[in-house]
Order: structure tokens, then sequence, then C-alpha cells
């Protein structure tokens, strides 16, 4: 084979479709993880992945979920990749159903579908309730097929410190940690895909994501250059268990399925939860929202639970819970749907969600952020142009990102079931922009000169090795709760400018503490704490991206609440006519104008860039030119 | 790619797991049904059980070819599969897994059982016509001693539970039962077949010392 | 959001009192104060290990514990402060964890002698003396963390995937499938590698000896699993017969030993015994087709 090497870095969903396109395309493909491929966090994926099939009789469209999409996001998402996301999301399911993924079935044998967040279509196709880990194992099988034939060489328990450029500021490699071994070494590539996942690590233990999403190997594209974007947008799940060591998620498809939020409407009262009759439960989302009830989009629940527990001290038993009551539906129905969830509640909390219901709080689940990544408008079809190389490229010459370290889908706000769906179609995308950006490479990277490589090493060794010898008493595991609780706290649901100032000297105090850790041991063989200690330093560097792009976005959009700034709604819902700026009545009027003010002033990117003083905040403008964005978000 | 029948390894395992069933196993529930007739007496035993099957044509292409090969067969590879395994009772101790155990150790102890069983009988009748000529003489003198009939009993209870358990187990191995649930019923099933087998073999044993001898003499 | 800090939780000398040094949160609340005085304190016992090749030990260690807590949380609290019954300060416990909700099947080690994931071990049912012990049939790399790659070696022989013309769409409508057979795949699908059927399997060999990515002994029942999985599928029934192939030659299909271990120790419930049933009957099915050349 006389293909070039590329590089991907992650082997979740995104990395492993990036791997299949490059190495189906003929080029050689090393395959990085922190483990086994099958461990990312790509299989914590619950409820489903939206394609419209339309299906359901509900008369769908691939129109309607674009818009759902770009509304649900507070229209931050760029409008091109958003719509070829949507109208490729068909042919991906049926991709991932040759590829042998159990789709759920109806009874005529189709594929089946569910109701899901911020839409009012069954839209989302789903594998019972474990639909991440499905559709890894298909895209898995794939690539060990690959693997098998010698077209992939995996390297597992290796960790991305860095990465290489060459004289022209082109991404020509990585430099690699072995977990076991503690060996560095770097690794030339014509190409590197990052497709190393989310930060929810950043607010341990109150996150739903896994302890690997740590954001560290974004943060290090970052440091080194990449442009990171929309870095304040993080969402946070609404219904997320109860946990002290972490807060497991409880699928949206809860809801979907029917699922109902309340809390009694006696705060004081104390009695079981099935012993409280009907006409005394409050569900507050059915009464708040009755347009879209239990399934408002995920920011939107997030904030009403938050309301409900933190402003009306309402929480159940006066606490930050509420409950998630499956009780009234058909157990054998839920059984089918919702297994997966189920059997994680009855094993975790010890009762059973068909008995009692659950009890639940929004927790850091979700970076609608990330790594800046570019598309070709295609001025054609709308979309993106397909095979162009500036598809999913990072501002880094030669490197590309996908899945959840890129920025490119959600906006402010992510809908559910939208997250399979991006993280699958950015990854085939990124690796087709791989292949025509190898078309264009004339000198392939074993011919570059060994002295950049060496270089790069030797400053990881270099850091290695101070870690290793470092007795400055911090140590790494507290410095990493600490930035968990000063996340949670200050750069959470709800955020405030003079909290996240607060933050900011939090986090440079943290900073400085990092620089003196103590490693507490110095043993040479597969030592966590050395992977872990870089892994706090970069999370901590990255939660100042995230707190300076927090401070610097003086409105409410999406996940990002800032009440200072809040437009409120008029409280009237809003005629059909009005969001088409037609004669409705004037509040409405009024609302819509400071909303298009507003939407002048803050419809941007954020986009940060590393400096040696700290993050520097910039705007770029947000391509709209698939939907002009008229109408605000109301799912009253 | 390698094809199945030309794959020696599948077919070995196969062919011991077919064997065990046909012919050994229907040759012990044969063994001991008739072996049962013990309590009929020296006369009918020697005649009509002994005498009938002496005098079959090809006796010996039968004896050898139906019954010793393929026990031996079944034997030694069988103690070659043990060798695979590493049993942990104690660790797991779930029905099947001991089940698994007492197949593999059942099956160590037949084939000591079984040697010395053709030798005492089989072996011992063809160097010794007078055994041959009043085998439940030879039985019934050899089972008055309360070591042998104990050695016998176990040996028996031993086979009869190699057998039912490695049917069940069979039935899995072909996918003549696939559920739990068919494998738990055929699992009692074969755990009654095992009962009765062992019930008839025990009465076979019983009779030659509670038979009258002279019977029909 | 309460901020309990995760680290914040010491471990206990020898006399069971709090270390005194611990990072004092001042923000938090009387509640997360009232459940560590609540709570009980347990010993765990760890068989460690520096290197594969060093020389197993045991360490003991008391730490206090929190409601909710199980095997991985109380791992992760000693990882900041690792001191044993003792006294002694040593290297943190080297494990394997990253979901911490029993779907990543990285945390599976021997718990009180069972191999389980740590993850959904949760401490209320377990006694007051946790004994940890890595995997078993696995090689150590450290401590509880053991190397997997003999599992997915077995998924690459049985060749346990579909093979596709390519991963672009072609336009073709998906299967149909009877809800049925989607309720009977769907239990296999729900694999997640954890290795702990093959911890259990008496028939599965030991790592001593044997390469990392064995290929010679029992597959095991994981990987069976799979091909059950995908000579259903509609599309990889087509490549039925290679992937019986590949179970009927050594170590495949019928080095099952039928001890029905994997079954019963299967976190997910995954009927893997049900599908050696339906392997056997598949290969007993492709033995006589081969015979006769169909």
């Amino acid at each position: 084979m006389s293909g070039r090497q590329v590089i991907v870095v992650g082997g979740g969903l995104g990395g492993l479709w990036a791997t299949l396109v490059i190495a189906g395309g003929g080029h050689r493909v090393m395959l990085f993880s922190l483990f086994e491929m099958m461990r990312s966090h790509s299989v914590c994926a619950q409820g489903g992945i939206n394609a419209v099939l339309d299906m359901q009789g509900q008369h769908d469209s691939v129109e309607q979920h674009i818009l759902d999409t770009l509304k649900g996001g507070g229209w931050l998402a760029n409008q091109p990749p958003v719509k070829s996301m949507c109208e490729s999301a068909p042919g991906l399911i049926r991709t991932f159903e040759r590829m042998g993924v159990t789709f759920s079935r109806t009874p005529e044998g189709l594929l089946d579908q569910r109701l899901f967040g911020g839409v009012k279509k069954k839209r989302t196709c789903f594998a019972g309730a474990s639909t991440g880990q499905q559709l890894m194992h298909g895209v898995d099988q794939q690539v060990r097929r690959l693997e098998a034939e010698g077209r992939v060489d995996k390297h597992e328990w290796w960790e991305l410190l860095s990465l290489v450029k060459d004289a022209d500021g082109v991404c020509r490699g990585i430099v690699a940690m072995d977990l076991r071994s503690l060996e560095v070494r770097a690794f030339r590539a014509d190409a590197v895909v990052l497709a190393t996942g989310g930060l929810g690590q950043l607010y341990t233990p109150q996150t739903t994501c896994s302890t690997n999403s740590t954001g560290a190997a974004a943060s290090r594209a970052y440091q080194q250059g990449a442009r990171f974007a929309n870095a304040e947008l993080f969402q946070f799940h609404p219904t997320a268990m109860i946990g002290e060591d972490k807060t497991r998620l409880m699928s949206e498809a809860a809801r979907g399925e029917g699922g109902r939020v309340w809390v009694p409407k006696d705060p004081t009262d104390r009695r079981e939860p099935n012993r409280i009759p009907e006409a005394e439960r409050w569900h507050f989302l059915e009464e708040w929202y009755p347009a879209y009830g239990n399934t408002v989009p995920r920011d939107i629940a997030s904030r009403a639970i938050w309301k409900i527990c933190r402003e009306l001290g309402h929480g159940v038993g006066g606490g930050d819970r509420v409950y998630l009551d499956l009780t009234h539906l058909d157990r054998a129905f839920v059984e089918t749907r919702l297994g997966a969830i189920l059997s994680i509640y009855r094993k975790f909390a010890g009762t059973d969600p068909l008995g009692a219901p659950m009890e639940i709080f929004p927790a850091a689940h979700y970076a609608m952020g990330g790594l800046w990544v570019d598309f070709e408008h295609d001025p054609a079809t709308g979309g993106v142009k397909p095979d162009s190389p500036r598809n999913h490229a990072t501002s880094l010459p030669g490197l590309y990102a996908c899945g959840e370290c890129d920025y490119a889908y959600h906006g402010a706000n992510r809908l559910g079931a939208n997250s399979l769906l991006s993280a699958s179609y950015s990854g085939r995308v990124a690796g087709e922009a791989v292949l025509s950006h190898l078309a264009g490479i004339e000198r392939g990277a074993e011919a570059l000169a060994d002295a950049p490589f060496a270089a790069e090493v030797a400053r990881q060794q270099s850091i290695n090795d101070e870690l290793m010898a470092n007795r400055g008493g911090e140590n790494p595991y507290r410095l990493h709760a600490a930035l968990g609780a000063l996340m949670t706290s200050r750069v959470g649901v709800v955020r405030d400018n003079a909290e996240l100032d607060a933050a900011l000297a939090e986090i440079a105090e943290l900073e400085q503490r990092a620089a003196h850790m103590d490693l507490t041991e110095s043993t040479p063989w597969a030592n966590q704490t050395l992977a872990y200690a870089r892994q706090v330093q970069d999370m901590i560097r990255l939660a100042r991206v995230m707190t300076a792009s927090a401070r610097a976005r003086d409105e409410c959009r999406g996940a990002h609440y800032k009440p200072a700034f809040e437009l409120p709604l008029p409280a009237s819902k809003a005629a059909s006519s009005a969001t088409a700026g037609g004669n409705a009545d004037p509040a409405w009027e009024a609302y819509m104008a400071r909303w298009q003010a507003n939407n002048e002033r803050w419809l941007k990117t954020t986009v940060a860039e590393h400096t040696p003083d700290g993050p520097r905040i910039d705007f770029e403008p947000v391509d709209l030119s698939v939907l002009a964005p008229d109408q605000p978000r109301d799912y009253r | 790619m390698s094809s199945s029948i030309s794959n020696r390894h599948f077919l070995l395992r196969r062919l011991h797991s077919l064997l065990g069933v046909v012919p050994v196993g229907a040759f012990l529930a044969f063994h001991l049904w008739e072996n049962s007739q013990s309590r009929f007496g020296a006369a009918h035993f020697n005649e009509e059980v002994v005498g009938a099957l002496a005098g079959l044509n090809y006796l010996p292409f039968i004896e050898i070819g139906l019954i010793a090969l393929p026990l031996a067969f079944h034997a030694f590879y069988g103690l070659a599969i043990i060798r695979d395994g590493r049993a942990e009772p104690m660790r797991y101790g779930y029905l099947r897994n001991w089940l698994y155990w007492m197949q593999r150790l059942s099956g160590i102890g037949l084939v000591v059982f079984i040697l010395l069983h053709v030798g005492m009988t089989r072996i011992a009748g063809l160097l010794d016509p007078a055994i041959h000529a009043d085998l439940f003489g030879h039985m019934r003198s050899a089972l008055s001693n309360s070591l042998v009939f104990d050695l016998y009993l176990i040996g028996l209870w031993l086979a009869v539970a190699h057998f039912a358990n490695g049917l069940a187990t069979a039935a899995i191995s072909w996918g003549l039962t696939t559920s739990a649930a068919a494998q738990a019923r055929f699992g009692w099933f074969c755990l009654g077949l095992g009962l009765l087998l062992g019930v008839i073999g025990t009465h076979g044993l019983l009779g030659y010392l509670s038979a009258p001898v002279g019977t029909g003499a | 959001m309460t901020s309990i800090a995760g680290a914040d939780r010491p471990a206990l000398r020898g006399d069971g009192s709090a270390d005194g040094a611990r990072d004092t949160d001042p923000s938090s609340g009387s509640a997360a104060d009232t459940q560590r005085a609540h709570s009980r304190s347990v010993e765990l016992q760890i068989r460690r290990q520096d290197a594969p090749d060093a020389a197993p030990y045991w360490q003991r260690f008391r730490i206090a514990t929190r409601p909710g807590d199980n095997v991985v949380s109380v791992l992760r609290a000693l990882r900041a402060d690792p001191i044993t019954a003792d006294g002694e300060r040593v290297d943190p416990v080297a494990f394997e964890h990253n979901c911490m909700e029993e779907v990543c099947g990285a945390c599976a080690m021997l718990i009180d002698g069972s191999p389980r994931p740590a993850c959904s071990a949760l401490l209320k049912d377990l006694g007051a003396v946790i004994r940890l012990e890595p995997l078993p049939k696995f090689p150590v790399v450290r401590d509880l963390m053991v190397d997997r790659a003999r599992l997915f070696a077995a998924l690459k022989r049985t060749r346990a995937w579909v093979r596709l013309d390519g991963h672009w769409d072609n336009h073709e409508r998906a299967p149909r499938i009877s809800q049925r057979q989607w309720a009977a795949d769907y239990l296999y699908s729900r694999c997640m590698s954890c290795g702990i059927c093959l911890a259990a399997c008496p028939q599965f060999p030991d790592a001593a000896g044997r390469p990392a990515d064995d290929s010679a002994g029992f597959v095991g029942p994981a990987a069976l699993g799979q091909v059950r999985l995908l000579n259903a599928h509609p599309l990889g029934r087509y490549d039925k017969a290679e992937r019986l192939h590949a179970i009927m030659a050594d170590g495949g299909l019928t080095d099952c030993g039928n001890a029905q271990n994997c079954v019963r120790v299967c976190p997910k419930e995954i009927p893997l015994t049900t599908a050696i049933g339906e392997l056997g009957r598949q290969t007993t099915v492709q033995a006589v087709k081969d015979f006769f050349g169909v």
C-alpha cells in the first residue's frame, strides 16, 4: 500500500469513524487511545441518535431537524454544517444498520423512533437505552477488521502530550506517552485528527462524563496554537442521578417515553413520593412549558430544576433534587425501551425506578464548545462542500478535530440525540477532508528532518522529569477536586460576572499551585499519577479558557445563562405571525426588537487564542446562510 | 480458510461427544438392563443373558469395534481434554460448574474402574473358561466381598452420573438445547434418566447377591 | 451545588482516626459532615504487583466511606492519600476505570474472590473487609490493571464484524428485523468487553506462558456471543460459514466445557450459554454441509 500516514487520537465514535474513512481511502492510520477503544465515553450515550426517517406518520422533515437543531442551539451554530449533518443523518443510520447495530424495531420490523427534547416529532433512532454502546460496537468492529488487515495500527494506552509542527507551522505528528512504560515518543504523520472527546471532568464529580473526559488533549492543542471556540457553552443535563462519586446520566429518553418531572406542591411534604396524590404534585415543566412539557430542551429543563430547588426552595425534602417519574408507564414497555438506564438506577441507587420515582438533579454533561474547526460552504447546496480539505480543519494546518472536542454543530445548546449524530458525522467528514488534504501533500512526514520531533520529545520528557522530581506538596487529586468544586459553583448552570471574576482569580491560583505538585510516587512503570497530574494542569488551563469566555459573553444564550442580561419573554405566548414580524401584540414587538438587537451584538462565535498572558477572547460572525434567525426560543 | 471437516480439532471433539452417547452411553444402558436380570438367578443369567450374547455372530467385531474402541477413544481423549480445564468449584459454586468438575473427576474414576471391571470379567473370562462359563457365580463371589461391592456401587453411579450429565451437555454442544429453559428441562430429564439407570444398575448388583443360585438348574 | 471534594476523604490510620492533614473545605455543608460522622470505615486488602513480572504482595488500607460508595469510588479516594493501615505511605494503587456506570467494562477485578465490575460493587453490599485482586486469566500490568488484549484478539480470530463494501451510504433501506429477533440480538450487543466471563471460564487458559494476543487457546464466551450476534444479522449472515469455520478450529466452540460460569457472572446478563447452544447447532449443520459439499 502506498498511502500516507495519518494519526487519529481518540477511539470513540468520532475517531473510529475518521479512521474508517481514512484507512478505507488507502492510507495507514495510527489510532491512539488512552485505553482499549471500547472503554471510550461514546459507550455512555444512552437515548439515541437523531435522523429524519419520517416513519411515524408525523410528517417529519429534514428542514424541521435543521430548524430544531439551530433554534435549540440558540442560533449560534454555523448553519451549513448543521444542514449537511441533518441531511446526512438517514444515510448514517443506514450505514450503522449495515454494520450490525441493533436498532430497536417496530412491530413491522422497521426502525423504531422515539421522542426527544426540543422537538415535537419522533426522530430519534435508538438501540434500547444503550445506543452509544451499540454504535461503538458497529464502528469498533469495522476498525478491527481494518486492523486485522494491517491497515490500522492501534496504540492503546498511549496519551497524546503535544503536537509536532514543522518549520512552516504545519502539524506533522505528535508526541505521545506510553501509559505503561512512560516512554515519550514522537510519531510522524501527514495529518493528525483529534477526536478526544469532552471535558466534563472540569466539573468533577458533578458530571455524567467518564473520568477520562478531561479535555486535556484539546487543551494541549489549544496551548500550541489551535483556536478554541464557544468554550463557555457547556451543557448541564437536567436528569442525572444524585451521587457523590459521579452523577450518572438518566437519559432524556426517560422523558421522551413519557417520564414526568415533579416535586411535591408542599415543599415541606416528607411523604414517600408514591403516597403523594396526583393533585398534590407539581409538574412544573408541564405547567411552565405546556407546548413541550417534559421534553423541553436540556438547558431549559436544567434551569427550571435549578429554579425549583435553588430559588424557590422547592426541591424534594428541601434539597437539590426533583422526581423523574416513570411509575405511571407500562412496565414491559419501559423495560424494553429503557432497560439499560433502569438497570443503572437499580444498581447504583438500590431502588427500582418502576416502583418509585427517581431522584435527579442537573449535572455537567456536554461541551458544545471545542476546538475551532473550519468548513467550506457549498453555494450549490447551502451545506458544506463534500470532500473539502477545509472541513473540520482546525486553525493549525494539518490538524483536524471531530467529535465532542470540536465546536461545530450545537451552537449554544445541544439537542438530545444530536451528539451521537455529530460525533459520527463529523468523524466521517473529517476523514474525508483528511483524504483531500493528503492528496495535496508533496513531501511526506517521513522525509522531514528529525530536529523538531526530537526537540518536542525532549521538551515533553523534561516536563515529565520535572513532575517526577517535584516535591511541591500539592496533590494532583485534590487540585482536581478543587477545580471541580470551583467550576460547579461558579461557572455552572447560572452565571454572574462577579462570580466569574472570582473564578478567574481562583483558577489563576490553582494554576500556580499546579506548578508545585508532588506526585507522591516516582515509579517508572504504569505511573498513573504522572499522566493524571499533567491532565490536571491542562484541565486548569482549559477551565481558564472556559471561564474567560463565559465572562466575555454578556447575554443569555442556550446553556450560557447570565440572569443579569436576561431578556424576559413577554407573558403571552407569541402568535405565530409575531415571529415573522407581523402585527402582533406590542409586548412581542418590543421583545423582538430587543432580541434582534441582542443578536446583532452577541450572535457570534467566541474564539479563544492562547497567549502567554492567558486566553485572548475574540468574536467571529456566525454563518446564517440557511435560515435567518427570526424565532426566539419559546418552548412554552 | 480452514474447513470444518478438514480440521481435526472439531471432528475429534464432536466424535468424543458422539461416542459418549452412542455407542458408549447406549451400551451402558443396555449393559445395566442385562445385568438387572441377575435377580432371576445363575441359570437364567448364564444362559439367557450371557449365553445369548456369546452366541451372537461377529461378536469380537461388535465387542471391539462398537464397545472397546469407542470407549477407549472417549476415555483417553477425555483425559486429554481434562488437562485444558481448571475448575474452581469453590469460587464459582454454581450447579453447572460443580457438574463440570464432577464430569471430569468421574471420568478419571471411570477409566480406573472400567479397566478393573473389564479385567475382572471379560479378560478374566478369556483367560479362565470357568469364569466364562459361570459369570454369575464369579460375580456373586466377587461382590460378596464388601470392598468389591462398594467399588462397583461407586463405579456404577459414577458411570450413570457421567452419562446423564454428558447427555445433557452434549445436547448443548450439538445445539439440541439452546435456551436456558430448554437446557434446564433437558437437564431434569437427564437427571431422571440417570436415576433410573442407577436404580436398575443397583438392582442388578443386589440381584447377584440375593438371587437363588440354583434356580432353573 | 454542594461542593464535596472527591479527595476530601482521608485514609484512616491504623487506629481508625482521621488524618488531620486533609484539606478542609470551608464551604462544605453540615450535611456532608453529618454523613461522614455516620459513615463507617472499611478495610481494603489489595493484592499489589509493581510490574508484570514482579512478585505480588498484599497491602491493607483503612478508609472512611460515604453512603453510595462503591469499590471504584473508594479506590479513587485512596489515590489522594495512599497510606496503609500500618501508617506507611505507599504508591497509589493502579487500577482502570472510566464510565463508573457499568458500561465501559474497564474496572473488572476480583472482589472478595468474585470477578465483577468494581464500579457497581456497592460498599453497602460488601463486608467490613474487602479483598481486591486483579482480574484473573489476564496478564497483570500493575496492581489491579490487567491487559485484556486476548479478548480483542479473540474477536479478530472469530471475524466478529460485518464485511461492508465501504463506510458510505448506499441508499439502501435498512433491512427489516422482527421485534422478536431484535430482542434476542440486543442482549448480545450489550457486551462491554470486560473479560469477566473469561476470568470465570474454567476452559479459558491462564495468561501465564501465553502471548498477550493469544490466538490458540479457547476463544471464550465473549467472542462466541458476538459470533452468534453477527451470524443473525441480515448482512453478517453472508460470512456465517467463515465465522463458523473459525470457531470450529483449535480453541473454538468445542473447547467449551459447559460449566456455564460465564452466564452466571456476566454483569450484563448476556445469555452466553444460549449463544453457545445456538452455535453448537450452527456448527453441526455447517459440518454436515461441509461433508456433503453444500
